[in-house]
């Protein structure tokens, strides 16, 4: 099957966050140029011949890019958008202006994800974001003004000695900004990043448990949907594109550090720039069984809330899921973590939780 | 080669670990041009890969070399390896057996150790030539005149041609080959007798079956002879003779007085141990050599493989093991929380950790063991008297009279300064002092009777670590005696783990059983519901710690990348669970089964 999905990466930012690990450098114009040329040389090789539902330009932070070159991305890969595709950029507040909006709006895009992380200043800067809350909360209304409807924040919970009280406070603020689609992710503290240098801790998984279900409850009662593991819809505006990856399903991968999944292969791009301005793009791909695909199958369909059809299951894999898996779902439903619902495979509450616990009894 | 008995030397070497042993050996074979010095791994004769990672010698090993002597006779010398460890005392006295001479190394800047002499003495009652090689003189802290006059001293060994050596660099050495065609008596035996050969050691090849290594004591063998193990009364056809120097080089036959190898397609294992005696079936000798001293496993634990269905596979590499390892003793048992498993003998700790080693690397093993326990000796109230090697076996309390442990006789050298740490120490682990003596001007021996089980729980590491490494520790058993013991339970989830039994001193069963619980929390991955672990004895619980339960383990990202990133972690932790064992509903990972060990120093 054809992907339908492209991602194309970003990694320049004016500056790092301290828990970040995606890919990233700090911007620099004479790395910026090359680096744009070099990026879209690989999508006009990978992509020759495709159309795509869904284009998602992250980062880094692709607004850190100068107008020019911020308008020559946009503008290549506008023609491999389908009509009524979902055409999202990344964005930060303190570079989100009313110039990158027109240009976003002129080649097409039509939803733009941003972060907020928090509400509290002094939290903001101990992450090391660039931005204030009423700086976010601006960017957030230019967004709409220029006629930008299909938005997301983002939010970061579980940081050091985070209280309910405070996290109840960052979710009024988030709710303030009335934006059908939120994003909420606790910290998780990795190698390589300033949090990882200072021995953060991540919060224990009670507390996080705890702040998880605060998040569920107001959101819930706000409207929103949980459709996956760390992401909240109003009805109707789940992100077509992170679906792709959720379902398992194919997506062109370009840019530095960035993955890609065709042709039954997860392949991973290069994070070292030399190499790849050399057009050495790739860094490793993974030889796949059967049982690597049943794994990526669950590991991905599981995290969403409506799971995955038992019809579809048997469409890809040509055997029953419950022909093979009947003793493990039997113990996963007693334990009160899966539900078979409607011919379908679905985490509890509970089970959305414990999805590793899940995922370790099916991968036998 | 040509046989000549008066020119065969059958010697060992003993000393005390890390005084130059295994170096001294590579050094006679370099000599003596059997292994060429670019061929020479370091300490040839440590054959196993784990000897050498450890610098320990853990089995004997027969070597034949040939060396020409100033008198201008071509000698054959058999040296057999001797290991230095206290655990392996064992081994020791079935080397000499085979032996008419020793040399006895000892360390020119540490001096006379207590396991110098306990091997000594062992040499002197097998009534063995005994010759001293001071060895390491090359170094600045040498004091080869003091370590002499020491040996005379403390030993009774005349050092006046004492060879001063450096094992290391070959200084002297060619002076100790001398020595021992000089010195060391030709063996005795009448080459017309029927044959008596004393098998020292055996190993198991899948191709020759049992190859067994010997000394003849009378007579001679060779291929084709059909041969009678004596205690067995098993008869085979010799198939192949030889020696080893140290590859095996086939002879076709071997005399009397020579060391080397047979093989007679011998398939069962059993039919063979280390001191059986072979000879003729057609003239038979008209009684077997004396046996050797049996030295009883002093330490037991339980063996499992983790995977439940290698239990075919343990029990064959146990087989084969105990062939090579005679004091290895072992016998099935099962556990309610393991499955089938054998519960196994050892010497003492180290043995118990070499045989574990090899069992997993030699023989491909994933294995479980439980903590070590000493042999208890339970006297009931109808006054029968039960051994007891397994805690969860324990009879009820209100059936037992009282209950016995194993004490040994604990000798302590050390320097004068640390005698106070030393004598807190014993003190602290239950022991009863017995006497203090001036060793020299500096050193003194503190003696102890101690609880056998308190010895295997970290004894050692404390002794070392109170002396700054200066104090040498030797020990044998010395009786049973009446303790205050009761078996502890440890409950998982409220119930009980037999795995996890352990018997302790009771005045102390409070402080163990909160370290116990305390550390299995720590061990024991948390689960989807609390788990409560708890100590008990008699059924009354005096220690109890929680495992909480894990509300939250979903990864809060996963997008592209980090899709495969977390398909690895989750495969990582695939195979972790896998060396876990499920007791009820509780999966616990294998160290939790030792854990009951490593605990013993944090009891105040």
């Amino acid at each position: 099957m054809k992907p339908s999905s492209l991602y194309v990466h970003i990694p320049f930012c004016s500056s790092i966050c301290a828990y970040c690990d995606f890919c990233k450098l700090l911007y620099r114009k004479e790395f910026a140029f090359p680096y744009v040329e070099e990026l879209l040389k690989e999508v006009e090789g990978k992509a020759k011949g495709l159309s795509f539902h869904t284009i998602y330009v992250g980062g880094g932070t692709p607004t850190c890019l100068e107008d020019p070159l911020f308008e020559k991305v946009l503008a290549f890969l506008s023609p491999y958008l389908e009509r009524n595709g979902e055409f999202t950029i990344e964005a930060n507040p303190e570079s989100l202006s009313k110039e990158k909006l027109l240009i976003a709006k002129r080649f097409g895009v039509n939803r733009i994800s941003m972060g907020l992380e928090s509400s509290s200043e002094k939290r903001l800067k101990e992450m090391g974001r660039g931005h204030t809350y009423e700086e976010a909360k601006k960017a957030f209304a230019l967004a709409k003004e220029m006629g930008f409807s299909n938005l997301n924040a983002d939010l970061i919970y579980g940081l050091p000695d985070e209280t309910l009280e405070e996290l109840d406070k960052d979710i009024d603020a988030l709710l303030a900004l009335d934006v059908p689609h939120l994003s909420t992710y606790s910290l998780t503290v990795n190698e390589g990043t300033l949090f990882y240098n200072k021995k953060i801790k991540e919060a224990d998984d009670n507390d996080a448990a705890d702040q998880y279900e605060l998040i569920l409850k107001r959101f819930r009662e706000a409207g929103y949907l949980r459709y996956e593991v760390s992401n909240f819809a109003r009805p109707g505006f789940e992100s077509q594109h992170n679906l792709t990856y959720w379902h398992d399903e194919e997506y062109v991968g370009c840019g530095l550090g960035a993955s890609g999944y065709q042709d039954e292969v997860h392949y991973t791009n290069t994070r070292n720039l030399t190499k790849y301005l050399k057009g050495e793009y790739l860094d490793s791909q993974e030889e796949e069984g059967e049982q690597d695909r049943l794994e990526y199958y669950f590991l991905t369909n599981l995290r969403l809330a409506e799971g995955f059809a038992l019809e579809e299951f048997e469409k890809r894999f040509g055997f029953s899921f419950l022909a093979k898996y009947q003793k493990e779902v039997d113990s996963l439903i007693k334990d009160g973590l899966l539900l078979l619902e409607q011919k379908r495979v679905k985490p509890t509450d509970k089970g959305i939780l414990l999805l590793d616990r899940i995922l370790l009894t099916l991968f036998k | 080669m040509p046989f000549d008995q008066k020119h065969i030397r059958n010697f060992s070497i003993i000393a005390h670990i890390d005084h130059g042993k295994s170096t001294l050996a590579d050094r006679i074979l370099e000599l003596t041009g059997t292994v060429e010095k670019r061929q020479l791994k370091e300490q040839m004769l440590d054959s196993m890969d784990l000897e050498r990672e450890r610098g320990i010698t853990i089995k004997l090993n027969a070597v034949t070399v040939s060396y020409k002597a100033k008198d201008g006779q071509e000698y054959i010398y058999n040296l057999i390896d001797t290991p230095g460890h206290v655990d392996f005392s064992y081994e020791v006295s079935r080397s000499l057996a085979a032996c008419e001479g020793a040399l006895l190394v000892v360390d020119a800047t540490q001096g006379v150790q207590a396991q110098t002499l306990a091997n000594v003495y062992l040499a002197v009652d097998n009534d063995l030539m005994v010759l001293p090689v001071i060895n390491k003189v090359d170094l600045p802290s040498a004091r080869p005149d003091y370590v002499k006059k020491e040996i005379e001293d403390r030993i009774g060994i005349d050092c006046s041609d004492a060879s001063l050596v450096s094992a290391k660099t070959g200084l002297g050495v060619p002076d100790v080959l001398e020595a021992i065609a000089k010195d060391i008596p030709a063996p005795e035996g009448d080459p017309k007798a029927p044959l008596q050969a004393l098998i020292f050691d055996s190993y198991y090849d899948s191709y020759r079956g049992v190859v067994v290594l010997i000394r003849v004591k009378n007579g001679s063998v060779k291929v084709g002879d059909k041969i009678l193990l004596m205690h067995s009364k098993k008869v085979y056809e010799v198939t192949e003779v030889g020696i080893r120097t140290p590859n095996e080089v086939k002879t076709g036959s071997l005399e009397c007085g020579e060391v080397g190898y047979l093989t007679a397609t011998i398939k069962d294992i059993k039919d063979v141990f280390p001191g059986e005696t072979i000879t003729l079936s057609e003239t038979p000798a008209k009684e077997p050599l004396p046996g050797y001293r049996r030295i009883n496993p002093m330490v037991y634990c339980g063996l499992y493989p983790s995977d439940s269905k290698k239990y075919e596979d343990l029990k064959e590499a146990l087989e084969k093991l105990s062939l090579n390892d005679a004091s290895l003793v072992y016998q099935p048992e099962t556990s309610q929380a393991l499955g089938f498993g054998f519960r196994c003998g050892f010497l003492g700790l180290l043995h118990m950790d070499v045989v574990q080693e090899r069992l997993e690397r030699e023989y491909n093993l994933d294995l479980i063991l439980t903590a070590p326990s000493v042999i208890y000796e339970i006297e009931m109230t109808d006054h029968s008297v039960i051994k007891l090697d397994n805690p969860s076996k324990m009879p009820e309390p209100t059936k037992i009279k009282e209950i016995r442990e194993p004490y040994v006789s604990a000798s302590i050298m050390t320097p004068s300064e640390f005698v106070g740490p030393i004598m807190e120490l014993c003190q602290e682990k239950r022991g009863i002092y017995t006497d203090l003596q001036y060793f020299d001007d500096t050193r003194q021996i503190v003696k102890y009777d101690l609880p056998l089980s308190e010895i295997i729980y970290s004894f050692f590491d404390r002794l070392k670590s109170c002396t700054k490494g200066y104090a040498s520790l030797d020990y044998e058993f010395a009786s049973y005696r009446k303790s205050d013991l009761a078996k502890m339970d440890i409950l998982l989830n409220g119930e009980a783990v037999d795995a996890l039994s352990s018997i302790v001193y009771k005045p102390q069963a409070y402080n163990r059983g909160i370290a116990i619980v305390s550390k299995l929390k720590d061990i024991i991955p948390r689960q989807q519901f609390s788990v409560p672990v708890q100590a008990a004895i008699n059924g009354k619980v005096v220690a109890r710690a929680d495992i909480k339960a894990v509300r939250k383990d979903v990864l809060a990202k996963c997008y592209g990348g980090d899709i495969s990133r977390k398909k690895k972690l989750l495969e990582a932790q695939k195979r972790g669970k896998k060396r876990m064992k499920s007791v009820g509903s509780v999966e616990v990972p294998q160290e939790a089964f030792m854990s009951v060990l490593s605990i013993g120093d944090d009891i105040d």
